[in-house]
């Protein structure tokens, strides 16, 4: 039932009180790529971390967030739906529509924008290891 | 989630006493004390005499003469009768109203309409612990200065500010002194034949009565003239018209009444769980701050500033808890607390601050279940969160 105050509904209130994939892959595991966006003191932080099977493919990821509940639940889903997929899929993974389909309130978008740009910066840095063709399809940070 | 939801917010509303629901249900149906009061037959008459008590009972809390407490639909029509009123009225006399920036918006929203009107409005920023100082008072006063209103404790913070010192200051220039008390009155001693204060605005709601209902205190000498806001029948000595609604009165005055009579028991009670809160609070998370000032403040209300973590997100996590970030009135503006702001409290930590406040029916067990929620969901959030960025 979607919560009238905040307007959230089941699932965005689900992986808010149970997110998934959360914390941080230990250090120096040289397949793990890290991207961040936002910023605390503009209310709302993500660090997505993604690790990339040798065939290219996101085998699990991990985030930290500081943020609101829509942020903390995209986060979370994303996390999810970003299981399987390769770089280049991640890539333009859009969280700003998985926002949409969780019909989350309108002011909300930044939180979509935030998460998919921390996921966004981690491929940007998988790319770049992977050579300077595929660094040139994403950016490697996203400046906030 | 658990469906039952523990209230730990009073000062927003409290629950009306069975025994006002009572007195109250009493002046509704044929058989009770329905009629208008300002009808002159016997139900009338009977009406009237109903109202009368209640006005009694309500100056009787605050030491006031019955003849100097008139009804109105609440604590914000009183905040804006007595500032707009006396703005009115003396308008000629001068312009200049003090206020400060942390007073409710019923009185800030009403200065503002004066400043639209070519009023000019001077709004004092308390001290760090969110008191008013009456040399703060002093300096903003001025020659053309013809009202100052201070409310007695903070809505969001519970500090209090002592009126009769700022009504001595208010006094000495010849200013009214208008006093919001939503906040204290039946939490605090309040004698209006002793301080100095020209007008007082109360609520039924915040003291276990009915919403809807208030009352403003006028002070009859020396006295205080407003222009009335509210016209239609000459009601209250022409300062509110409108039919007297006898069964919210009623109960405004049996709350009133109560309230009086167990004072000392309400705010035994009221500062030992407040307390209890507190101590547990801190005990699980030692950065906790208290936004206020420790000891010169109702017994109800706790501010609490949890660092680190996002408001929203705390309060949401702590859906099985009525408690408010922010006062009620402002809490579906998602901005942080101005009350928190101009306390110097960053966005952050005024974001993440949570209103507890107990009231006569709140338990020991409520308050320790939560604490433990509370400080549980902080220490989720917490982990969840990465260095500061």
């Amino acid at each position: 039932m979607r919560d009238p105050f905040s307007g959230y509904g089941d699932t965005v209130q689900a992986h808010f009180r149970a997110p998934h994939n959360t914390g941080r892959f230990a250090s120096g595991d040289a397949r793990v790529f890290s991207g961040s966006a936002g910023a605390r003191r503009h209310g709302r932080q993500v660090e997505f971390q993604l690790r990339v099977t040798d065939a290219g493919r996101i085998g699990e990821s991990r985030y930290r967030v500081y943020g609101c509940p829509a942020t903390i639940a995209l986060c979370s889903l994303a996390s999810d739906a970003l299981q399987g997929r390769t770089a280049a899929e991640a890539a333009v993974f859009s969280v700003v529509a998985l926002a949409e389909q969780l019909q989350l309130p309108a002011e909300k978008r930044d939180a979509a924008l935030t998460v998919e740009d921390a996921i966004r910066a981690a491929v940007g840095r998988y790319n770049s290891a992977q050579g300077p063709a595929s660094a040139a399809r994403v950016s490697s940070q996203v400046q906030v | 989630m658990s469906e039952k939801v523990i209230y730990l917010d009073y000062a927003a509303t409290t629950p009306v006493d069975p025994r006002v629901a009572q007195k109250m249900a009493g002046c509704l149906t044929c058989d009770g004390v329905f009629a208008n009061p300002a009808s002159a037959h016997a139900p009338g008459r009977k009406a009237r005499g109903a109202v009368e008590q209640a006005r009694a009972q309500v100056a009787a809390l605050v030491n006031a003469e019955p003849g100097e407490i008139i009804f109105t639909s609440g604590a914000t029509e009183s905040d804006n009768l007595a500032i707009k009123g006396v703005a009115h009225f003396y308008r000629d006399k001068g312009r200049h109203v003090v206020t400060s920036r942390i007073e409710h918006k019923a009185v800030l929203d009403t200065c503002k309409q004066l400043e639209r009107e070519g009023f000019e409005v001077t709004y004092i920023k308390p001290d760090a612990n969110g008191l008013i100082q009456p040399q703060m008072v002093e300096q903003a006063l001025r020659p053309d200065s013809v009202l100052v209103s201070i409310m007695h404790v903070n809505n969001e913070i519970g500090t209090a500010n002592d009126i009769a010192a700022i009504g001595r200051v208010a006094r000495a220039h010849d200013v009214f002194f208008h006093v919001d008390a939503a906040q204290s009155a039946g939490k605090l001693p309040i004698d209006l034949e002793q301080w100095p204060v020209d007008l007082m605005s109360f609520s039924g709601h915040k003291v276990y009565g009915p919403k809807g209902i208030g009352a403003l205190y006028v002070r009859s000498e020396p006295r205080v003239n407003l222009d009335p806001q509210i016209h239609g029948g000459g009601h209250e000595h022409g300062l509110r018209s409108g039919t007297l609604a006898t069964h919210q009165i009623v109960g405004m005055g049996e709350a009133y009444r109560i309230a009086r009579e167990e004072l000392a028991k309400d705010v035994a009670h009221c500062s030992a769980l407040r307390e209890q809160l507190w101590q547990a609070l801190h005990a699980a998370v030692p950065e906790a701050v208290l936004n206020g000032h420790p000891s010169q403040r109702v017994c109800g209300i706790l501010n609490v500033g949890f660092p680190g973590i996002e408001g929203e997100s705390l309060l949401f996590a702590c859906f099985g808890l009525a408690v408010s970030s922010g006062s009620a009135c402002t809490s579906a503006d998602k901005t942080p607390s101005f009350v928190l702001r101009a306390l110097g409290r960053d966005d952050q930590l005024a974001g993440s601050s949570i209103r507890f406040s107990v009231g006569r029916f709140t338990t020991e067990a409520e308050v320790q279940e939560v604490a433990r929620i509370v400080s549980e969901e902080y220490h989720r959030l917490r982990e969840l969160v990465p260095a500061a960025g």
